[in-house]
């Protein structure tokens, strides 16, 4: 999926935390934010959901003016932190299914397996660590067939061979010109299959450079 | 004994036929409405809304004994404040930023004033008839009634069960359902205005002061219990129907009112399994 963003700028109520924003994707493209704590890179993805109300500036997937889509059929999100509700009765199929209602299918059963969650699959979600949950959550994005997979910090609190397991997914979805957004704190993570970088810091600047070439923002 | 009696009156009063049926149909629905009120944490929503649909059946009183007209009807007018009570919460909610749920005490301390107010102006309402709005009477469903009953449990329950991923996605992950398209807001309504209309459909039945009960707490025993979403439903469905049957069969041969029996049954159940919890939890710890 093709990303644009236009000079996007957006302000809590007082502070100002996106500065007039550009920067253009392409399908397959993997984008890597980076930025201390509270440089706005969970703004920008709740920006590009909708889930933040923009008003300057503009953003366009695959063309498409996201004020115009009513239902982003093909946009895979996985949260930073899971605000979701911790104490309600359900079980990792019971979420899988809402995202994905053919169990027996074998794409269902190849994310389930990708995502090593057969031996939690009839757990209640109360009874999990938070990085079984954080897996429970990529496969829920991945079940969505995602043509945009934003991820905010997925390797937060995930043991190191799913966190290079995460790596290789991702790598394979590059490879079926998937577009990957990814906010990370490890600057390596996922380096080899990065070709831009946004980095934002303190002062509301940041900057868009590709990965091998020169820093392409304004 | 007890049943032998119970059956043979069953069998030859209709108009305990007409209470047996009725008390199923809102002992199935109830529960499936009270999980998502209890996991939208919107417990408190059920019990104001029963009390503002009630200042709406007595201003009903009140009207058609002044004026005949149709839409004075007391369980229209009930139905009419019911849902206007949702409306009424969610905008005052808009006024306070970290006290919402002030909202909600405030809709309900208008209902009980409005509808002592208008029980008060409609002189010679016997005491019989404020009891049965109060406690319920379920005694007195009419095959009108019954017909509306049906009528109403079929349209939500198909409802929800069309809706059925869409709202246990709702209730688990706000962000994820309006990400994954679903229309959260209208969704919400939704589900609110179904409650408000369940609500005042149950006021004749069981009550004003009993129906957050007999909503809520067959689920808070069940999710004790609930490992999942489903589990959850269907064991609190349970406990609402065999409380029902009982509350039914004791309130029959003691000759009281059915609805306290029901709840206090449900109570008991309640109080059962939270013991079973803690002996189990305990158990756990030892090993
Ligand atoms: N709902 C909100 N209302 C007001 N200000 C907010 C809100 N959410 C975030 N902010 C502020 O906006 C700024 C950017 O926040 P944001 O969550 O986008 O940072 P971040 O880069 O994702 O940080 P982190 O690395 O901690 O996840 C922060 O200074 C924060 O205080
Ligand atoms: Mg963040």
């Amino acid at each position: 999926m093709r990303v644009n963003v236009n000079n996007l700028t957006f302000a809590y109520t007082q502070k100002l935390v996106l500065n007039n924003v550009s920067f253009s994707l392409k399908s397959g493209d993997f984008l890597t934010i980076h930025g201390k704590n509270g440089t706005g890179k969970t703004t920008l993805i709740r920006c590009f959901l909708k889930l933040l109300r923009v008003e300057n500036g503009m953003i366009f997937l695959d063309d498409v003016d996201i004020n115009k889509i009513r239902k982003f059929s093909n946009v895979g999100y996985v949260p930073q932190k899971n605000d979701f509700n911790y104490e309600f009765p359900i079980t990792v199929s019971e979420i899988l299914s809402c995202a994905y209602p053919r169990k027996r299918d074998a794409f269902f059963t190849q994310i389930v397996n990708s995502m090593d969650l057969n031996t939690i699959y009839n757990e209640n979600i109360n009874n999990l660590s938070g990085g079984q949950i954080q897996r429970v959550f990529i496969a829920r994005a991945l079940l969505s067939k995602p043509k945009l997979l934003i991820l905010d910090e997925p390797t937060v609190g995930v043991d190191i061979d799913n966190v290079n397991a995460l790596h290789d997914i991702l790598k394979k979805l590059k490879e079926q010109s998937i577009t990957i957004i990814l906010v990370s704190h490890d600057m390596d993570y996922c380096s080899d299959i990065t070709d831009y970088y946004l980095n934002f810091n303190e002062l509301g600047e940041y900057e868009f450079e590709k990965v091998g070439g020169e820093d392409v923002s304004s | 004994m007890y049943l032998a009696s119970f059956f043979r009156a069953l069998l030859t009063y209709d108009f305990i036929q007409y209470a047996l049926v009725a008390g199923i149909i809102v002992g199935f629905l109830a529960p499936i409405i009270g999980t998502i009120v209890v996991i939208r944490r919107l417990s408190f929503i059920a019990d104001t809304l029963s009390h503002f649909s009630l200042a709406g059946v007595c201003i009903g009183v009140f009207l058609s004994k002044l004026i005949n007209w149709k839409v004075f009807d007391p369980l229209f007018m009930g139905i009419v404040f019911s849902v206007a009570g949702t409306f009424l919460i969610e905008r005052l909610r808009g006024f306070y930023k970290n006290y919402k749920e002030l909202s909600m005490p405030i809709v309900m301390s208008a209902g009980i004033a409005l509808s002592g107010l208008f029980i008060s102006l409609s002189n010679n309402i016997d005491s019989k008839f404020t009891s049965s709005l109060l406690y319920g009477s379920i005694y007195s469903v009419s095959v009108g009634n019954l017909i509306t009953i049906v009528i109403i449990a079929a349209v939500v329950i198909t409802f929800l069960s069309l809706m059925y991923k869409k709202i246990v996605t709702l209730c688990f992950d706000e962000v994820y359902a309006s990400v994954s398209g679903i229309n959260v807001k209208l969704l919400q309504l939704a589900i609110t205005v179904i409650l408000a209309l369940v609500i005042s459909l149950f006021i004749d039945i069981v009550g004003v002061l009993l129906i957050a009960s007999l909503m809520i707490i067959p689920v808070a025993s069940a999710i004790l219990l609930g490992d999942s979403f489903k589990n959850t439903l269907v064991c609190a469905v349970a406990f609402s129907e065999v409380s029902l049957l009982l509350g039914f069969i004791i309130s029959f041969h003691a000759n009281v009112t059915t609805g306290p029996v029901i709840i206090l049954i449900n109570i008991f159940i309640l109080i059962v399994i939270m013991i079973f919890k803690r002996i189990r939890t305990n158990v756990k710890k030892e090993k």
